[in-house]
């Protein structure tokens, strides 16, 4: 079995023309992070809190994760409307193999999520001026976001499997979505060991060390609080933090290709 | 156009399938045998269960209980090699709405490991056959007949020898009707062997070399069109629909009288269809005995035809195709 079969990139680009193709992508999938952006700077922007930064630098990152995390609704939304449609019961009576149209949709969510990224990226750091340590850093942090919003992706197209139609893909995914959020204490700061067992949690806290603290990767991860300095170390380096998004990660896709060809059926 | 000559071979084989839908018995103990190149019809209403056996038969569903084997794979154990074998054109029209015709086609042939460039001829070709060439809108703008053509050849891009139809000609004109019939005489022509769902009883007869008629699940009869149009019914048939309801009684009471007459069915409240043997010289002997001599009020309409595979269908269940 090849890893990288050549009709999962197929699967990516006929699902990324799909996309492009749409208005409502536009407005949705590129105008969401936008709109985000903007509405957590005139929350956050004003209120200083240390050092000349303000709450939107410290929530910059937490932010991040939790626009990427979005990727669960659409990913599931999307993938339960093609199941819904008739096609992937079509694309099963093909050679197609369930593990392409799954990692097929994995990608081509996944460079939605990148561009999503790159607009909060930009409209942050370069358009409003969002505090940041060092380039090295911010690159880092932007591939810990994204490595995580692949992870989200992944548990969206497992939902999806799991779904018979787009509506009920999309209560589970909120389901999933908004809590785990919460519990994360990506938002707001939650000091309990549950946030070690969420996805989320680990992908804010390296981002912000990194970007924010200026810390590099040997240096200790901070518990759960948003707010890093008053928080307690906790004996995992951060890149440990980042094995663990790696793990969660590769977890959802391996999950989501056996779960994909086990549950869906018709 | 029979094939004598080529020795029979048995291509799908299915042992008294069933599938349940938790009290719905969809398929309910089917038994059949489909040999190599021939266009095996399987003709019922709606709801008979005709999707639901395609959908077994291409290994989208397990079935409850009975199996299947195409060319020897099992539906249940042999899916990966079944799925090279087969085309399918499902009854709903599946498609991308955002893609051109061509570019659905492409797609489609990608997912059968053909490479692009030769995608791109046989998408060509295929869509210029079936009159939707040359168009770079999207599917979705496409009409409905559009639509279920280009469905259609999403299903055989990858020429498949064996290829599963699911009422490839619904809701098409005449025209394009007839343009698909003689693609599928093309294909069958070329050896393909083919599965066609249809409820559309011209359909059948035109086209098949077999003929499976399904109701409630199972299968009520088989043969050629003309063994079962010999074998259920007779050679003619009349059909009345009656202005007045009651005139309908008394003509139905005259038929038991009547030698020729072979039988009568009536359908909803007006309309009687009277089958019976030999030619013109029974039907005046009929006609003259049911209508000219019993004063009745007027007839709406009636004609006078050979039996159809409808008839076949109306004198297996009394109830018609369609309605
Ligand atoms: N997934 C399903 N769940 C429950 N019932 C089903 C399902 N699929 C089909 N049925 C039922 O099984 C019966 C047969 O349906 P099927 O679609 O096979 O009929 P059909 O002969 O193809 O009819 P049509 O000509 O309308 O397409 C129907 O009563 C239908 O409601
Ligand atoms: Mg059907």
């Amino acid at each position: 079995m090849d890893i990288l079969d050549k009709k999962m990139i197929v699967i990516a680009i006929k699902n990324l023309k799909d996309s492009f193709r749409r208005w409502e992508y536009y407005l949705f999938s590129l105008g969401f992070p936008i709109m985000f952006t903007f509405l957590f700077y005139f929350i956050l922007g004003s209120q200083g809190i240390s050092n000349g930064l303000s709450s939107f630098d410290y929530g910059f990152p937490g932010m991040i994760i939790y626009a990427t995390s979005v990727g669960t609704v659409s990913a599931a939304i999307g993938f339960a409307s093609d199941k819904s449609s008739g096609m992937l019961e079509r694309l099963d009576t093909m050679p197609t193999g369930r593990k392409n149209v799954f990692l097929g949709s994995l990608i081509s969510e996944s460079i939605t999520l990148t561009l999503q990224i790159i607009i909060m990226f930009v409209l942050g750091y370069v358009i409003l001026g969002v505090y940041f340590n060092n380039l090295l850093g911010l690159l880092i942090g932007f591939l810990v976001s994204l490595l995580f919003g692949i992870s989200a992706v992944g548990m969206g197209i497992i939902i999806a499997s799991v779904s018979k139609t787009p509506q009920i893909a999309n209560g589970f995914s909120l389901m999933y979505y908004l809590p785990i959020l919460f519990i994360s204490g990506s938002l707001m700061p939650f000091e309990s060991p549950i946030v070690y067992f969420t996805p989320p949690y680990w992908a804010k806290q390296v981002y912000m060390q990194i970007t924010v603290m200026g810390h590099g990767l040997e240096e200790q991860l901070y518990s759960s609080s948003l707010i890093g300095y008053t928080a307690e170390a906790i004996p995992i380096p951060i890149w440990g933090g980042v094995l663990i998004i790696f793990g969660f990660t590769l977890i959802f896709i391996i999950l989501g290709i056996i779960i994909f060809q086990k549950k869906t059926k018709f | 156009m029979s094939n004598t000559v080529i020795e029979k071979s048995t291509v799908i084989e299915i042992q008294n399938i069933k599938k349940h839908f938790k009290d719905i018995k969809a398929v309910d103990g089917v038994s059949l045998n489909i040999q190599k190149g021939e266009l095996f019809s399987i003709l019922g209403p709606n709801g008979a269960g005709k999707s639901t056996l395609a959908r077994l038969l291409t290994t989208v569903l397990t079935p409850t209980s009975g199996d299947a084997t195409i060319k020897g794979h099992s539906i249940k154990t042999g899916k990966s090699s079944i799925i090279k074998l087969i085309g399918v054109c499902p009854q709903e029209i599946v498609i991308y709405d955002i893609l051109t015709a061509e570019e659905n086609v492409i797609f489609v042939a990608q997912m059968h490991d053909i490479p692009f460039k030769k995608a791109k001829e046989k998408a060509k070709t295929l869509l210029e056959k079936l009159d939707i060439g040359g168009r770079k809108i999207w599917a979705k703008k496409f009409s409905g007949g559009m639509k279920r053509r280009l469905n259609l050849i999403m299903a055989l891009v990858h020429e498949p020898e064996i290829l599963f139809l699911d009422e490839p000609t619904a809701g098409l004109d005449p025209q394009a009707r007839r343009i698909v019939w003689d693609f599928i005489r093309d294909l069958k022509n070329k050896g393909v062997t083919i599965v066609l769902m249809t409820h559309d009883m011209i359909e059948a007869d035109s086209l098949s070399d077999h003929v499976a008629i399904i109701d409630h699940g199972k299968i009520i009869a088989q043969g050629s069109p003309t063994e079962l149009k010999e074998k259920h019914g007779s050679e003619n048939v009349i059909e009345i629909t009656f202005s007045e309801k009651e005139d309908l009684n008394i003509v139905k009471n005259q038929c038991d009288n009547i030698s020729s007459v072979n039988n009568y069915n009536v359908i909803g409240e007006r309309t009687l269809l009277i089958s019976f043997k030999g030619g013109m010289k029974n039907f005046i002997e009929i006609f003259q005995k049911l209508i000219l001599v019993e004063n009745i009020n007027d007839v709406e309409t009636m004609n006078f035809r050979q039996n159809t595979l409808e008839d076949v269908f109306l004198n297996l269940t009394g109830r018609r195709l369609r309605d």
